[in-house]
């Protein structure tokens, strides 16, 4: 076992502008003392030195701290833009802290490319990743875009969607994808010849060289790394792996033990383990998180679990109730028989293990809490706060059902910005995409909820998830569903306490408060007092997690 | 290239996929790799496995069974980097999946499908068909088999097995149906004149006729694929090293009216044809 802060650091004090601790018996300070890495007081300077605390750190005088942020629902993939160039259509801040553009045409997407190539042998692969042509009114891309760029590299783009790849002739040749290929992702032209484009992973599987790299750089432990400092840089404290299988291995189990312990690891992590493969597995699985908690340190977690249900909505895969999809084809899939998810969950739940589970459609949200409300027949736990997650279609009755039984709902609000357009004119239609991630209903019907970026889907940060639920606009600068927006004051607490509340750590992070872990996310204005459209806009300076401030590079 | 045979097997939960699996290797299926949800119900022998990696299992037949993580491509691509890799390939669907779409992987380099064969569960068909929950995803999985079997016949009424075998008719018009218990399944995959140790697991008689055709002359491939066209319906499988024309030998494998034709260094066995007995 790996003891992370085996030596007291320095009672200390920070002073700030203001402080403001989601706890609303005491919401706002001007400094807060830490010792040993916990809160021991917050509220005044004064009475910050009442407990004899004579060192005084005063970085922060005219900075907001705040509750650090807690993102409920994230991977570590977030990381990989270390080592694949990002060319999104937003502008994204990279784990170094500089600023990448974002692409907004195919020309600019060729021209990025061959940049890259030009500093790249002859042969080598060029891989960038996040393209997102849902945004552009440009040609569909096509591997004649991608020829511009280079006919010496294979070039493989793969999409933010993770469900296609576009790739230019050099790679179709390498790989002998003709006109003749029978393989059912490999996209046609007019004349038959492939576009360029695989899609999913049986097609994107075909450049199995490039596909393979990008597999290995999404696990590998340098892109833990990264992951740590894209949210410190988003002002993130503690994040997730949710859906991870990479501590059941010992080795990889041990060295993120040891890279996450390190001082300069700029966020607590939650691994939530991947339920999946049998139900007779899962007694073991149990068993593991039960190894991997008596192994750790205080910034590496394992208190839940996590199970996917379905697919995308933007994907048409999601599970949904009838009158189903507004347009396209229903591809609604299980991704687990729905008859076995009481089987699955059982032993956690015997065991004390909370399980967030997937749930984009509102059939599988309906399975979810079903099981749910079995799994409590069988063996009562009053506080389980099993966890619907992402919930973007839960209707009114399943968030009064879900309250009843104790179960909490973390809401996939960005999408309310990033595909709303799409949702409320192809996907689900007006009238439910005004509903979707419904945070108004549910401070309504009175269910606990949260919200998540589901990063590397969208960019990491809470500002962005509390501007969508206070603002509820789409990219295209619509209001989607003016009665599902909530106060500012509510949309922190989401991002915070309640965030903490779902993993089981509300003791210890969430809120600033006497020995909780001081853990806070240093802003440069106060999200109460900016223009509601502008909370996206907060600069972060970075984080303190612990009491050990960690700067995002790009903002000091 | 050689590429090797990829068999996809489907159908709902309980509908006998693992029993098919475990009346394989009954059967002495060899240098197979199965890749499987979750070994924890295939029956196997503890004195067979050779080695444990994780997520692999060896086997001292030759055959390896992989768990699926969470990439059914990555579980693949470490089949083919085997130092020696299967002569066969067999995936167990998840019982949710679209076997359609786990076929799909049966492109990527190096690998050729030989059939999707999907279990239906005689007694539960049109329960299953019915429910709201599984609807989709019961006729996702019958509409993508070439081959589909109704199990559990040695335990369904007459009639349920009538009503199931109408219900996939109806939503599969190209497949060819039969009927038999899922743990006599086995000889449609597995090559039993090859394996003289081979005794059958259970006494009960074998669904299935088969016969050994013999061009007299090599066919070229046209005529190859003519014949194999002109098989009566009911032929449910057609498998074997051929010598033809052009002087290049191939491996036929016909599930159905799938057809894959692909080039060998096996030696010839003639055309095993398989027929609903």
């Amino acid at each position: 076992m790996t003891n992370t802060h085996a030596e007291a650091s320095a009672d200390v004090i920070y002073t700030a502008r203001l402080i403001r601790t989601a706890n609303p018996s005491r919401p706002t300070g001007t400094a807060i003392a830490v010792r040993d890495g916990r809160v021991l007081c917050v509220g005044t300077l004064e009475e910050c030195q009442s407990w004899g605390i004579t060192n005084v750190d005063r970085r922060f005088e005219g900075k907001v701290l705040t509750a650090g942020f807690v993102e409920a629902h994230s991977h570590v993939m977030a990381g990989m833009f270390h080592r694949i160039p990002y060319v999104g259509w937003f502008r994204r801040q990279m784990p170094d802290g500089t600023w990448v553009d974002g692409v907004r045409s195919t020309a600019e997407l060729t021209e990025r490319i061959r940049e890259i190539a030009a500093s790249t042998p002859d042969g080598e692969s060029v891989i960038v990743a996040g393209f997102d042509p849902i945004y552009l009114d440009t040609e569909r891309l096509s591997r004649h875009h991608l020829d511009e760029a280079t006919t010496t590299h294979p070039v493989f783009v793969f999409h933010a969607s993770g469900h296609l790849a576009t790739v230019n002739t050099h790679t179709l040749e390498k790989y002998g994808i003709g006109p003749d290929h029978p393989a059912p992702g490999v996209g046609l032209d007019d004349e038959g010849y492939p576009n360029g484009e695989l899609r999913e992973p049986a097609a994107m599987g075909l450049a199995k060289d490039e596909y393979r790299a990008l597999g290995r750089i999404v696990v590998d432990l340098e892109t833990l790394g990264h992951y740590g400092a894209s949210m410190r840089n988003a002002g993130i404290t503690t994040a997730t792996d949710l859906g991870s299988t990479s501590h059941m291995n010992d080795d990889t189990f041990r060295a993120t033990v040891d890279i996450t312990a390190a001082d300069d690891f700029p966020v607590r992590m939650v691994v939530a383990t991947r339920v999946a493969g049998s139900p007779h597995d899962m007694d073991a699985v149990v068993e593991r998180i039960r190894e991997c908690r008596g192994a750790t340190h205080d910034k590496l977690l394992f208190p839940i679990v996590k199970m996917v249900l379905d697919g995308s909505i933007q994907g048409f895969t999601a599970v949904i109730e009838t009158p189903g999809y507004y347009t396209g084809e229903d591809h609604g899939l299980f991704l687990l028989p729905p008859e076995q998810v009481v089987d699955f969950l059982r032993p956690f739940h015997m065991a004390g293990i909370g399980i967030h589970c997937h749930c984009n459609g509102s059939t599988t949200s309906q399975v979810f809490i079903d099981a749910v409300e079995t799994l409590l027949r069988e063996s009562s736990w009053p506080d389980h706060r099993h966890t619907v997650t992402h919930a973007q279609l839960m209707t009114p009755a399943q968030m009064r059902k879900a309250k009843n039984l104790g179960m909490s709902a973390n809401f996939f609000v960005n999408h309310v910005f990033y595909w709303g357009d799409q949702h409320r004119d192809i996907t689900v239609g007006p009238d439910r995409a005004s509903g979707m991630n419904g945070c108004g209903t549910a401070d309504r019907i009175g269910l606990q909820y949260s919200f998540h970026t589901d990063a590397p889907v969208t960019p990491p940060g809470h500002l962005h998830t509390m501007w969508c639920a206070v603002n509820r606009l789409t990219a295209s600068g619509k209001v989607l569903g003016e009665n599902e927006r909530i106060p500012v004051d509510r949309a922190f607490h989401a991002a915070t306490i309640d965030a903490a509340y779902q993993l089981h750590l509300d003791h210890l992070v969430g809120s600033l408060e006497v020995g909780k872990f001081a853990d806070m996310t240093v802003l440069e204005s106060d999200p109460y007092e900016v223009e509601p459209a502008s909370l996206r806009d907060i600069e972060i300076w970075g984080t303190v997690i612990g009491g050990i401030p960690h700067p995002n590079p790009s903002a000091e | 290239m050689t590429r090797i045979p990829v068999f996809v097997i489907g159908g709902y939960l309980g509908a006998g996929k693992t029993t098919f699996i475990n009346d394989c290797l009954d059967r002495g299926l060899r240098n197979t790799a199965i890749i499987v949800n979750d070994f924890g119900e295939i029956n196997i022998d503890a004195s067979v496995i050779s080695a444990r990696h994780g997520d692999t299992l060896e086997l001292s037949n030759g055959c390896v069974c992989c768990s699926i993580g969470t990439s059914l491509a990555d579980t693949l691509f470490a089949v083919l980097d085997r130092p020696v890799p299967p002569e066969t390939i067999i995936i167990e669907a998840s019982g949710v999946a679209d076997p359609g779409a786990v076929a799909a992987y049966t492109h990527l380099q190096g690998l050729v499908l030989a059939g999707i064969l999907v279990l239906v569960d005689a007694v539960e068909a049109t329960r299953t068909a019915r429910d709201p929950l599984l609807r989709t995803t019961f006729e996702r999985q019958v509409k993508s088999a070439h081959v589909i079997a109704l199990t559990k016949t040695d335990i369904a009424p007459a009639e349920a097995v009538d009503r199931a075998g109408a219900l996939v008719a109806s939503l599969n018009g190209s497949a060819t149906v039969v009927s038999a218990a899922a743990f006599a399944l086995g000889e449609l995959v597995v090559d039993a004149p090859s394996t003289p140790a081979f005794e059958p697991a259970t006494d009960s008689p074998s669904p299935f006729a088969s016969h050994v055709h013999r061009f007299g002359a090599p066919p070229s491939t046209a005529e190859l694929r003519d014949f194999l066209a002109s098989l009566p319906r009911g032929t449910v499988r057609a498998k074997g090293v051929v010598e033809t024309r052009d002087d290049s030998r191939v491996l036929v494998q016909m599930t159905g009216t799938h057809v894959a034709i692909t080039p060998t260094t096996l030696a010839p066995t003639g055309l095993v044809i398989i027929t609903a007995g």
